[in-house]
């Protein structure tokens, strides 16, 4: 596949990074903006604008298949995906960082009335997020919430406390309801895929996937809570901390968001109805015990600042926060935010990329979800005509995988060693970032 | 310069009003008494005199596009009490002395409805249509009117629009002022040719049909009839009138809007008119619990009764359908509580208005929630719109004054009549431009013998209460007048 970049910010290297290896990537910047990094990937380099008809007709942007429009500014961005436009029909991927022209162009008129030069997807990475983080805090005590076959099955992640009964137990042993599976454990920060003779440890991180009823069911018996997240304290309000108060208010949630910016509290204020607008800063340790913000069911830091992200983060969970869910910004930092405790840890840029590789993975195939920060996927794909009915237990996969979810017809399955495949089946499967590529050519070679 | 202009303007007024003033005319020539229309020729002869010399004097200035905040101020002001002064002239023909014949005219522009009349069987009807036609005139405004009807006033109609309409907001249907004017005027006048019908179908003669409309859509309250709706005796009636007096007592702009427009949830989703709805209906509850219990009412009686005097008191129109004033305690606190109301901002009743009511109640909430999150940032909002920190100040101002002018009034009057029911209540029920009180001055009383001075303040009273108070604590500015004069 072609694909066409245009912007050198953290994203559009993400982007790059993770596909350079199976796509002929080519990168066109604006001049003298350009990172070292760069160079250590395996794609073309261009310098010039993407609003310039010129330099896309000399780099034959004409045979490109997706072009990505992630530059640092929302203008610059939508003028390279009107103009490339005007070469040939190519996909365009626009980025955007305003609310203003994200509504302007995500409407759903727009959809509608869509005509040649149109735009056909934009991404704005913080919509995306506060998406991510709502479905997360949606769900008491769980540290990842996905969606799999539209809601019928879930994905949640769970971190094994003291009082667990699955301590040193063995996944085989553990009387798990039906229908509940673990793809994945994460310990000590490394993501793996277990056996059924694998045992649980102390403060691992356990995914389990299941339909909605088992997995209520499991968190009842085994995480012992039953209570429904009411209060949400929300420090930052940028536009995801303002996005996630409007959409945690319209689920009747109790709702404080901390600001720093005056004029900011005053906007907040005026157009949020429920939510309690608080001048001040996060760190201010008086504030934060005075309105009792780690009391709340979930705590959410998302300011745009990652130092300071982790420094609240940290001080409300010293004052006995339950949950704690931290943005952050630079994808270097996600691991050492895990590492020293942070429950919960979303990026926009995850959030974006997932979106982006699912325009990018060849044909009955995407990604639903990166987990760990990117470490695992949850594949979607569709079992090709060729393919010939098999047990799962004779599968002779190439790579460590998990079938999560079997969707046939409207039915959806959780299975075992004893279910069998047929063609058409569409599968969830949770595999690791370096298997995903062997776990596809497996069933399309 | 500017002492012409204002005379011009008031000269276009009073031309104009020298023409309202023959309605009264034509009424009694219909009536066959043509002997009665000469109080209505002369003073409508007065009106013209006094316009052509005012124009006279004021030829030089015919552009009213450039129009000061402090002349319109004026203009509003010296519209009302001269109107009222013309008004009182057919009075004067039927035997009242001038200051009660002021008064009683006050009583009618300002829709309060307070009377001095003892005795109606003295008045012949065309009478009271013209107390009546005073209401109606000046339910809507007397310059909303002029601005409808004049095209003089098409630009500098803004200015004392806004002068003389009351409420917080300047809520505008159209963005041409005087099709917004003429808009409110039709919706005002489609009411009450509706509720002429209603009434006249209910089996009221036709005369008492008309002249009780007249005063329920402008909030008014004069009845020609001397037990006003109470007369009657006639439950559909005083079920009509609840109804129109509930349209009087909210929002014509909404009401516009619902009714003319078809916009149906403009009108319920405004948070004023369901605080005013929401007021109504707990009131009435309450006040027929208590006329059930205490004054041996029958439950539909105690029912009618209390939905009604809750709703012509909190609409300043001072109808009564039982004599309040010989109500208990409990009933009567009610019953004054809600003359310290008032009907919603832009509607034809006066007092304090719904709105600001909310706001303050609003305001006090946040200075609670203040005191527990101290760094809380708490706007306050009104229809899901944070109130501009101006308007607040303006509203909360608004209150201190009444409460203050409340007050002085009161006192004063107290001491002039040795009673403090009259006093306060008295004054509450003026410059909320109700009407009746409690005691002597009841709706079934008068204001007829009350000492002259009492009768000078409440005329005061009606006039401030009428235009919302700032036109006339401005004039107490020095540099209000000192302004005009250059």
């Amino acid at each position: 596949m072609d694909i066409l970049i245009y912007g050198t910010t953290e994203i559009s290297y993400l982007i790059a990074s993770r596909l350079h290896q199976q796509h002929n990537i080519t990168i066109l910047h604006d001049p003298d903006e350009l990172s070292e990094k760069f160079g250590s990937l395996d794609a073309r380099i261009v310098e010039g604008s993407g609003g310039d008809l010129a330099v896309l007709e000399q780099i034959e942007a004409r045979k490109t298949d997706l072009f990505i429009a992630c530059s640092a500014l929302d203008e610059a961005n939508i003028i390279a995906c009107w103009t490339i436009k005007k070469i040939a029909d190519i996909e365009t991927i626009c980025f955007i960082g305003k609310a203003s022209l994200y509504k302007n162009f995500s409407s759903s008129t727009h959809n509608r009335y869509h005509v040649r030069y149109d735009i056909d997807s934009i991404i704005w990475p913080e919509k995306l997020l506060t998406k991510d983080i709502f479905r997360i805090i949606s769900v008491p005590e769980a540290l990842d919430v996905e969606y799999l076959a539209g809601g019928k099955a879930k994905l949640f992640e769970y971190r094994i406390k003291e009082d667990s009964a699955m301590i040193d137990t063995s996944i085989m042993d553990c009387k798990f309801p039906k229908n509940v599976l673990i793809p994945g454990i994460t310990r000590e920060g490394k993501l793996f895929i277990p056996k059924g003779s694998t045992t649980i440890h102390l403060h691992d991180k356990v995914f389990f996937i299941g339909v909605e009823t088992a997995l209520e069911t499991l968190a009842v018996d085994f995480f012992k809570h039953d209570k429904k997240v009411k209060n949400v304290s929300i420090i930052g309000g940028g536009s995801v901390g303002y996005m996630l108060a409007e959409k945690l208010e319209r689920t009747n949630k109790k709702v404080k968001l901390i600001e720093q910016d005056p004029e900011r509290c005053e906007f907040l204020a005026d157009s949020l109805k429920s939510t309690l607008v608080l001048q001040g800063n996060g760190t201010d340790l008086e504030l934060l015990e005075s309105e009792a913000i780690a009391a709340a069911d979930a705590c959410i830091c998302t300011t745009n600042n990652d130092e300071k992200n982790l420094l609240c983060s940290l001080l409300i969970k010293q004052l006995g926060a339950k949950r704690v869910v931290t943005r952050v910004e630079n994808i270097q930092n996600y691991e050492l935010f895990e590492r020293v405790g942070i429950d919960v840890v979303v990026s926009p840029k995850a959030s974006a990329l997932t979106e982006v590789l699912n325009r990018v993975q060849v044909q009955n195939v995407d990604v639903l979800a990166l987990i760990e920060g990117g470490k695992g996927e949850v594949l979607r794909l569709t079992i090709p005509d060729t393919f010939k009915e098999l047990q799962i237990k004779d599968l002779k996969l190439s790579a460590n995988a998990i079938i999560g979810v079997i969707i046939r017809g409207h039915q959806v399955l959780i299975p075992n060693g004893d279910t069998s495949l047929f063609p058409q089946d569409r599968l969830k499967i949770f595999t690791m970032k370096e298997d995903s590529d062997k776990i596809k050519e497996f069933f399309f070679r | 310069m500017k002492r012409p202009l204002i005379a011009s303007a008031l000269g276009i007024v009073l031309l104009a009003f020298g023409g309202i003033i023959l309605l009264p005319v034509i009424f009694a020539c219909i009536d066959h008494e043509y002997s009665e229309t000469i109080p209505f020729v002369v003073a409508s002869a007065c009106s013209l005199a006094l316009g052509f010399f005012c124009r006279w004097h004021g030829r030089s200035a015919r552009n009213f596009d450039l129009l000061r905040r402090t002349e319109a101020l004026l203009i509003v002001t010296l519209t009302w009490v001269i109107a009222a002064a013309i008004g009182a002239l057919p009075y004067l023909f039927f035997g009242l002395n001038p200051l009660d014949a002021y008064f009683e005219s006050v009583s009618g522009f300002t829709t309060t409805g307070a009377t001095i009349l003892t005795d109606f069987s003295l008045y012949p009807k065309v009478f009271f249509f013209w107390r009546s036609l005073t209401q109606w005139l000046g339910g809507m405004g007397i310059i909303v009117l002029f601005v409808a009807i004049l095209p003089q006033f098409s630009v500098a109609g803004r200015q004392i629009f806004f002068a003389e309409a009351p409420g917080p907001s300047e809520d505008k249907i159209t963005p041409r002022i005087a099709h917004t004017a003429k808009a409110l005027w039709l919706i005002y006048l489609l009411l009450t040719v509706l509720q002429i019908l209603l009434m006249t179908f209910a089996g009221l003669p036709f005369f008492d049909a008309l002249c009780n409309s007249l005063t329920t859509m402008a909030a008014g309250g004069f009845s020609p009839h001397p037990q006003s709706i109470m007369g009657y005796q006639n439950p559909t009636i005083t079920w009509i009138v609840s109804l129109f007096m509930l349209l009087a007592g909210a929002n014509f702009a909404l009401q516009y809007k619902f009714f003319i427009k078809g916009k149906f949830r403009s009108l319920l989703s405004n948070d004023e008119f369901r605080f005013y709805l929401t007021i109504i209906t707990l009131f009435s509850v309450l006040l027929c619990f208590f006329l059930f219990f205490t004054q041996n009412y029958t439950f539909s009686a105690s029912l009618r009764d209390s939905v009604f005097q809750i709703i012509s008191i909190i609409t300043t129109t001072g109808f009564s359908s039982a004599d309040f004033a010989l109500w208990a305690v409990p009933a009567q606190a009610i019953v004054f509580a809600m003359m310290l109301i008032g009907g919603c901002a832009g509607s034809a009743g006066g007092g304090i208005k719904v709105v600001r009511i909310l706001f303050v109640g609003k305001f006090l909430k946040r200075e609670i929630d203040q005191i527990v999150h101290p760094k809380a940032i708490l706007p306050i909002k009104l229809g899901g719109v944070t109130v501009q920190e101006d308007i607040q100040r303006q509203m909360l101002s608004f209150m201190l004054f009444y409460v203050v002018l409340m007050i002085f009034s009161g006192l004063v009057v107290t001491i002039i009549e040795h009673d403090a029911a009259v006093g306060f209540v008295g004054t509450a029920a003026t410059i909320g431009n109700v009407g009746p009180g409690f005691g002597k001055i009841g709706p079934m009383g008068s204001f007829g013998f009350l000492h002259p001075a009492t009768k000078i303040i409440f005329i005061i009273d009606m006039l401030v209460g009428r235009l919302e108070l700032i036109p006339f604590l401005a004039m107490f500015c020095p540099d209000f007048w000192s302004l005009n004069r250059n």
